[in-house]
């Protein structure tokens, strides 16, 4: 086995065998879904969509920038605090190695995330999708990348699950709505709608409706897949400054 | 210049190490030089500096003045190809979450860039073949002790730093780790590791540094440390049998009190006292105390406590 795979295996094993955590990472969404989906229910929003065709999309990909966050942010807290950073320090495994096999857990958990949500969505809801969906593919990706290099900068803030769980929900909750992935973006004040702009799940949340709804053609998703990139680096960028092998410092 | 550039021979040689954490002198110009094959062991009590002296070996740390040199080389900056002749256990024991211990060490041995057989030797190596299946959360605390040595020892080491390997261990789990301990001394290896509990030492190691507030106290045999320091023996008897009037006569007697219902007698020359006993007691009614390195680190730190 190399570095790479062992380092995957050892992530998703113990992602897997944390059943309650597991069962929240996807019945989560859905819980929204469904909540949303009885708010909404035969109404248009947002330029004339379905309810379920804007809502879908939105809690979607806030679910799974969610997960992503989460789940990195808590590996990576858990790596310094039981001192596994400085064990992988002292080995000749580069750091991006073993942080590149947690992302491919991420990436995985949000791509079997997606699936799993559009066809409650379809099935119950009456989700309707476009012929341009896979366009929504590269979004998945380039949105839990970007959640994901939050999720480093969380961790890297954070010494306790506590720490964690408070600072990824302060940003993650206010998002929900600032962004547009709960509320109609349509219905906020100018401000705050430019405000949204700033917010990387306005791309994520933007990137999939587009694909799904069949919006804006093929640039729409693209645009937004940049727009992704520039805050994953931007993430990358404070995390990579912000970094510490050890809580003793 | 200093010791560190002379001995290259030596395990590890550190000449006037200081480090300090804003107003914390948390190293105070500590010399320190471990031989190869050698057990030596650092006592101290917390916060004496026993972990940032372990950290500035690894590497991990720099230090604000001083030479290290370890193995021959400078530790850092980060220097692998000699980290893959170190094995470090930290204080804290860090294994991979939710693992089985065999799946934590084929994680570690992957992280080294070694194949899966390097765990299973690293398991029978601390007699943990058992316990392979168990997720590291269900083992005890022994066991996670010895699953921690597995991991520093997998990509077989010949400088090897345990970081209090036994604090949190009952005295069973002590002993077994103990003869771990010892075969891989008898293996040739060099082991230099910290602790607060002088039994240990005085059992383990061929010569202690007494640590206190980033300073080196002493450092020499456990045998000569005790000898050095003339830590008087006890000898107790009931004190219904005698009394402190009784004894404080006898020849080589030094001092004599009662503590919690026995006549405790403090002296240099136990051979003395006790023949001049002998005619006032049963021998059988008296135990002995010979000094042990507890006595002489308890006088070394005396003055430290003191201030
Ligand atoms: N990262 C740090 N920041 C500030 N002070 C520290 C830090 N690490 C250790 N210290 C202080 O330095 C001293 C030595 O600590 P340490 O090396 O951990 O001692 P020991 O391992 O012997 O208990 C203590 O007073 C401790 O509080
Ligand atoms: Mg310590």
């Amino acid at each position: 086995m190399n570095a790479y795979t062992a380092v995957t295996r050892a992530s998703y094993l113990a992602y897997l065998r944390d059943r309650t955590s597991v069962i929240f990472t996807f019945a989560f969404p859905l819980v929204f879904l469904i909540v949303f989906g009885m708010l909404f229910q035969g109404q248009s929003v947002d330029g004339g969509l379905s309810y379920i065709n804007y809502i879908a999309p939105g809690v979607l990909s806030w679910g799974i920038g969610n997960a992503a966050l989460f789940g990195v942010a808590f590996t990576l807290m858990h790596w310094r605090r039981d001192d596994l950073l400085r064990l992988i320090w002292r080995t000749p495994t580069p750091l991006p190695t073993v942080l590149g096999a947690r992302y491919l857990v991420a990436l995985g958990t949000g791509l079997v995330q997606a699936v799993l949500f559009t066809a409650v969505a379809l099935g119950a809801f009456g989700l309707h999708l476009s012929g341009s969906w896979p366009l929504a593919l590269p979004v998945l990706v380039f949105g839990i990348t970007a959640f994901a290099a939050l999720g480093l900068v969380v961790g890297t803030l954070a010494n306790t699950p506590e720490a964690v769980a408070a600072i990824a929900n302060c940003v993650m909750v206010p998002m929900a709505f600032l962004s547009g992935a709960f509320y109609p973006i349509d219905l906020m004040p100018g401000w705050l709608q430019g405000l949204s702009r700033a917010l990387p799940l306005r791309y994520f949340d933007e990137g999939v409706t587009d694909a799904v709804g069949g919006r804006g053609g093929v640039a729409l998703p693209f645009l937004d897949c940049a727009a992704l990139t520039g805050f994953t680096l931007l993430f990358a960028l404070i995390a990579t400054r912000t970094f510490r092998w050890s809580n003793r410092n | 210049m200093s010791t560190s550039d002379s001995r290259p021979d030596a395990a590890v040689a550190l000449n006037e190490v200081r480090k300090r954490y804003g107003t914390v002198q948390a190293l105070d110009g500590v010399s320190l030089t471990v031989e190869r094959g050698e057990f030596f062991g650092i006592l101290g009590p917390n916060g004496a500096g026993k972990t940032t002296l372990v950290e500035i070996v690894e590497g991990l740390r720099t230090p604000d003045s001083g030479t290290v040199s370890v193995l021959g080389e400078s530790p850092w900056p980060r220097n692998t190809p000699l980290l893959r002749r170190l094995g470090i256990q930290t204080q804290s024991s860090a294994f991979f979450t939710r693992l089985t211990a065999r799946e934590h060490l084929e994680t570690v041995a992957a992280l080294y860039r070694l194949e899966r057989p390097a765990a299973t030797r690293a398991l029978d190596l601390v007699d943990l073949g058992e316990q392979a299946g168990q997720r590291v959360d269900q083992l005890s605390g022994g066991q996670r002790q010895r699953l921690a040595l597995a991991t520093a020892l997998i990509h077989d080491p010949e400088l090897i730093f345990l970081d209090e390997p036994t604090a949190a261990l009952d005295p069973a789990a002590r002993r077994s780790l103990w003869e771990v301990l010892r075969t891989l001394k008898g293996d040739g290896r060099t082991i230099v590791y910290t602790t607060h509990h002088l039994d240990e030492a005085e059992a383990l190691c061929d010569r202690v540094a007494i640590v206190a507030r980033g300073t080196v106290l002493a450092v020499d045999s456990p045998r000569h440390l005790i000898k050095s320091l003339a830590a008087p023996t006890r000898l107790r008897v009931p004190a219904y049998r005698l009394g402190v009037e009784d004894v404080r006569g006898l020849p080589g007697v030094e001092s004599a009190a009662v503590e919690g219902g026995e006549l405790v007698i403090s002296t240099h020359t136990a051979n003395q006292v006790l023949l001049a006993l002998g005619e006032l007691v049963d021998l059988e009614e008296i135990t002995t105390r010979t000094a042990t390195l507890e006595d002489a680190y308890l006088e070394l730190t005396a003055t430290e406590r003191r201030s």
